[in-house]
């Protein structure tokens, strides 16, 4: 339908949806196909809406067990790949079917708004019933003319795992089979979808790089001066590798970043597109074994085992801690000088006081501020930790992917705290759950990814975008979370949305300052 | 579902193609090269948009994280489609079966949701340890009195096309014919595979409101169950993207006797022809005669708008990869601006949209078989093209080649079809084509003009 007031041709006015879709035109339109379509009505439906935001319905609710709505993880390849991508030339690969790939693909498209590569070997039916080491030959042997990587890493899907194919073998069959060369580098994982979530697979994938590269090299006799780290499953990845090399480089420690996917996802617009860019090399990772020490930076990324592996093979002291907020980012600091035996330069404690400067502006509207967060159980920790730095009080904390453990832990610091008194925090719980934990006691903000918009909007409590995916706003993941660098970007995020709500909600004062 | 019954959804009759070759069916992917989605991706996006209903994914939690919420389908009611469900299927349920977990959910979204119908979807995983979803579907809904419908299609089995396919056979089997519209009509239709994607369908409907004709159902943009349910009150099918819901229309026409043909959204010119063919079927002299009113009125309303964007169009060169029924439909609606294709792609057409494309574009059409991002760039400087268009996992590379892109698949945020939708779908190719910050790419350092 034609807007007969619009533009002829030479102004070419931009309309978003919202304002086509609210035409008169389309408005009647929707009225008579809602008269057409037999539902309920308006009445009925607004009823069993509110039932649904009910004590009574809540109790309903959390006695769910067998059905999962709305849930805040995904599953172990997805986190594999991402590990995969952060090492030079190499393509990632899923053996399984493939639609898996095609759909982790988009979700890293949308994320970090960059292409992203990687490739299955096409499971079907045959292979449901035969298994897939065919398609493993094949598949790396077109892959490997194709794409032309250095090195292909393989991770899994359901349905190879449901059938039990066995990796190292189907690797050795194609490399005996001279699908690719036997020298190829080709580490690999197993990361079965109904085991864990996209953080055990990160963790699967990391260890196999870890493995494949270092376990038939003898250790150094002496140490390299290096501490490698490990970044985890960060949707800010992009920013947060460059920012924790920076503060080293500020203290003058050498490092290894493992699985270093800043530069493939922040490539240029410089009119060639790179399939492969930056990434850590194979001497780099060889090398890693000779360290001092290794930081995972996202503890839920990294397993007991990967823990020995680095502790027991490597024989280095294995760290877990998240560069976050104030005290977060003084202990990785400290630590660090500790083992390095480096000082913390001026410049970091410059750094240090803006940020604090910057929390001390802002705290008036967050000090007491309630709040809900869903997450990764690594951000969601660190990220409450930071918030109670300013006096902001967690309410709800849902965790999908989560050990028992972790959040006994932290309903256990939590209820230490001055701030955390109130906080409840549910493990292995879904986004229904915290909807109705959130109609139950409203906070005054949510965070978490863009799995909470509707969420948010349903509540009506203003979201606070952080953790993965964030599909619905742009460049978010371009600033980072981790150092004081990122306590500001993570204050500005927080305490902005809040301003734009409040401005939002203002019936009779919007001052020009706040 | 029996192998049988399976053979029939893959080998689809109406297709031409499938008489011809020798080994019939829906072509194979190739291991070790970047693939489309799976067959659960295609029957899940194809009826996910019947927004009132509850859809379940029977499998591990990756499937439907996903999936959930991953297209732009639009409601006008209901949101009851954008949360996700899931049985969320971990290591013990693969070992023991996940039947009674399945059973368990459904059970409790009946409770906590009270949806018209729940839809069930299996997955590979699921397949693989043998859960029977259909006896299983059939109990909960005897049981409870919500219809229950098995959709029985794994990623493993087949290609995205496939999967549309055999989320029609199911909605064919278990849904279309099992209820009846309250008032009688002298006008009714279907669309079939058009999914309201950015509100396209929306962009449309008003115009058959106001030649007077009925739609029962969109299979399955902005669709309610109940409305499916009563798809065979038609007495015409029209078929828009993707002939991979050829099925549905087929067994409708076997069924109930309802013809359908196939038509388009995209360009000025083939809609109108597809407005023209609708009414035809009616056989009203009228309602023709209407017909001809509201494209002469709405043509010459759009003409001197589409003039100046069609000055700066015409003569430039597209390169076109998307799926299905685009690969021909936005061809026409391209050469309506004046703009050259130089080569679509044709990764998810079925034969008939290949021979569709040949007749608009010459025997020696350019056919992109191989999407993998150098190919197209390749593709792309060799053609000395103006415009990529598709869908967003080459959006990104094609911006890293500094390549104006227009995005045709489902992140889009703006519906394209109909007489409104085509003077949009032009103005996005003007912006494409003149947008300053890719202007500013192609200057060299230090250039300010």
């Amino acid at each position: 339908m034609l807007d007969e007031n619009k533009t002829s041709g030479e102004t070419l006015v931009v309309e978003d949806h919202n304002q086509i879709f609210s035409q008169p035109v389309f408005v009647e339109t929707f009225k008579n196909k809602a008269a057409f379509e037999c539902g309920e009505g308006a009445e009925a439906v607004a009823k069993q809406l509110d039932y649904s935001k009910s004590a009574e319905y809540k109790e309903k609710n959390f006695a769910r067990s067998a059905l999962t709505i709305n849930p805040a993880k995904a599953c172990q390849p997805l986190g594999a790949i991402l590990v995969a991508s952060g090492f030079k030339g190499c393509l990632p690969y899923v053996h399984g079917s493939q639609g898996c790939v095609s759909y982790f693909r988009s979700h890293f498209n949308r994320h970090f708004k960059e292409p992203f590569s990687a490739v299955s070997d096409s499971m079907t039916e045959d292979a449901a019933v035969f298994g897939g080491n065919k398609n493993m030959a094949e598949g790396l042997k077109n892959a490997l003319a194709l794409y032309k990587p250095e090195m292909i890493a393989v991770s899994t899907t359901c349905m190879a795992e449901v059938i039990g194919d066995d990796l190292n073998a189907f690797i050795g069959n194609a490399k005996k089979d001279g699908a690719i060369p036997t020298e190829f580098p080709v580490p690999y994982a197993h990361t079965p979808s109904f085991v864990g979530s996209h953080v055990t697979g990160y963790d699967q994938m990391m260890r196999g790089f870890m493995f494949y590269f270092t376990k038939d090299n003898a250790k150094a006799a002496k140490d390299n001066g290096k501490i490698n780290l490990i970044p985890g499953f960060d949707p800010f990845t992009v920013a947060n590798i460059p920012a924790m090399k920076d503060m080293l480089s500020q203290m003058g420690v050498e490092y290894t970043v493992l699985g270093d996917n800043s530069e493939i996802l922040n490539t240029p617009m410089d009119g060639h597109y790179q399939m492969y860019a930056g990434g850590t090399t194979i001497a780099e990772v060889t090398d890693a074994k000779n360290a001092k020490a290794t930081f995972t930076l996202l503890p839920d990324s990294t397993s007991k085992v990967t823990a020995s592996c680095v502790k027991d093979d490597w024989e280095q002291e294995f760290v877990e801690l998240t560069p976050m907020g104030i005290s977060g980012t003084d202990q990785f600091l400290m630590k660090v000088s500790e083992i390095t035996g480096k000082e913390i330069p001026d410049s970091l404690a410059k750094e240090r006081g803006q940020a604090l400067d910057a929390m001390a502006d802002s705290n008036y509207y967050l000090h007491g501020k309630r709040f809900s967060i869903f997450g990764d159980p690594s951000y969601v920790e660190a990220l409450v930790d930071f918030y109670m730095e300013l006096g902001a009080e967690p309410l709800h904390i849902v965790v999908s992917n989560s050990t028992k453990k972790w959040g006994r832990a932290l309903q256990k610091k939590l209820d230490a705290s001055e701030f955390g008194k109130q906080a409840q925090v549910h493990h292995g719980a879904d986004l229904w759950h915290l909807r109705s934990l959130m109609f139950e006691e409203k906070p005054d903000f949510l965070v978490g990814s863009t799995y909470g918009k509707q969420l948010a909007l349903d509540v009506g409590v203003p979201l606070v975008r952080i953790g993965f995916p964030i599909f619905d706003r742009h460049h978010l993941h371009r600033y980072s979370t981790f150092g004081y660098k990122g306590v500001i970007n993570l204050l500005t995020w927080t305490v902005n949305t809040l301003l734009d709500d409040l401005d939002r909600k203002a019936t009779f004062n919007n001052d020009f300052v706040r | 579902m029996l192998t049988s019954e399976l053979r029939e959804v893959l080998v689809e009759e109406d297709c031409d193609h499938n008489a011809k070759k020798q080994t019939p069916g829906c072509p194979r992917p190739t291991p070790g090269k970047a693939g489309g989605g799976c067959a659960f991706d295609g029957a899940f996006s194809s009826l996910v948009p019947i927004t009132d209903a509850a859809h379940i994914v029977h499998g591990p939690i990756g499937c439907v994280g996903n999936a959930w919420n991953n297209r732009g389908a639009k409601s006008s009611g209901p949101l009851m489609y954008k949360n996700a469900f899931a049985t969320n299927i971990n290591n013990n349920d693969v070992v023991f079966g996940g039947e009674k977990k399945l059973y368990q959910a459904i059970k409790q979204i009946i409770k906590t949701h009270n949806p018209p119908a729940v839809f069930v979807y299996q997955t590979c995983v699921t397949a693989m340890i043998g859960d029977d979803l259909g006896a299983l579907c059939k109990a909960v809904s005897e049981k409870t009195g919500v219809p229950v419908i098995p959709v029985e299609s794994p990623g493993f089995i087949g290609s995205k096309n496939f999967g549309n396919r055999l989320s029609g056979d199911a909605v064919l089997r278990q849904v279309i014919g099992t209820q009846e519209p309250k008032a009688e009509h002298p006008f009714n239709f279907n669309i079939i595979g058009e999914f309201n994607i950015a509100g396209e369908f929306w962009e449309v409907a008003p115009i058959f409101d106001q030649l007077g004709i009925r739609l029962i159902c969109t299979l399955s943009g902005d669709a309610r169950y109940h409305q499916v349910a009563m798809m065979h009150k038609a007495q015409v099918n029209m078929m828009v993207c993707s002939r991979a819901l050829l099925n549905v229309a087929r067994r409708l026409r076997e069924l109930y006797g309802i013809p359908y043909f196939e038509g388009s959204f995209y360009g000025a010119q083939n809609f109108s022809n597809s407005l023209r063919q609708l009414v035809e079927y009616f056989g009203d002299a009228t309602l023709k005669e209407k017909t001809e009113a509201l494209i002469a009125h709405e043509t010459a309303k759009l003409e001197p708008q589409l003039c100046a964007l069609k000055a700066k169009l015409k003569g430039k060169k597209a390169l076109l990869y998307t799926g299905g029924v685009k690969s021909w439909s936005l061809v026409g609606a391209l050469q309506e601006l004046g703009i050259e294709v130089i080569a679509t792609g044709t990764k998810k057409s079925t034969e008939e949209d290949k021979a569709r494309i040949k007749e608009l574009m010459g025997e020696e059409a350019e056919m992109i078989t191989d999407g993998s991002a150098p190919n197209l760039l390749k593709l792309y400087h060799e053609a000395g093209a103006d415009l990529l268009m598709a869908g967003g996992r080459n959006q990104y590379t094609a911006l890293k080649a500094k390549l104006p892109f227009v995005h045709v698949n489902q992140e889009r945020d703006l519906a394209f079809a109909g007489y409104s939708g085509f003077l949009r779908f032009a103005k996005q190719l003007v912006f494409a084509i003149e947008s300053p910050a890719y202007a500013w790419a192609k200057r060299p350092f230090g250039a300010q003009s």
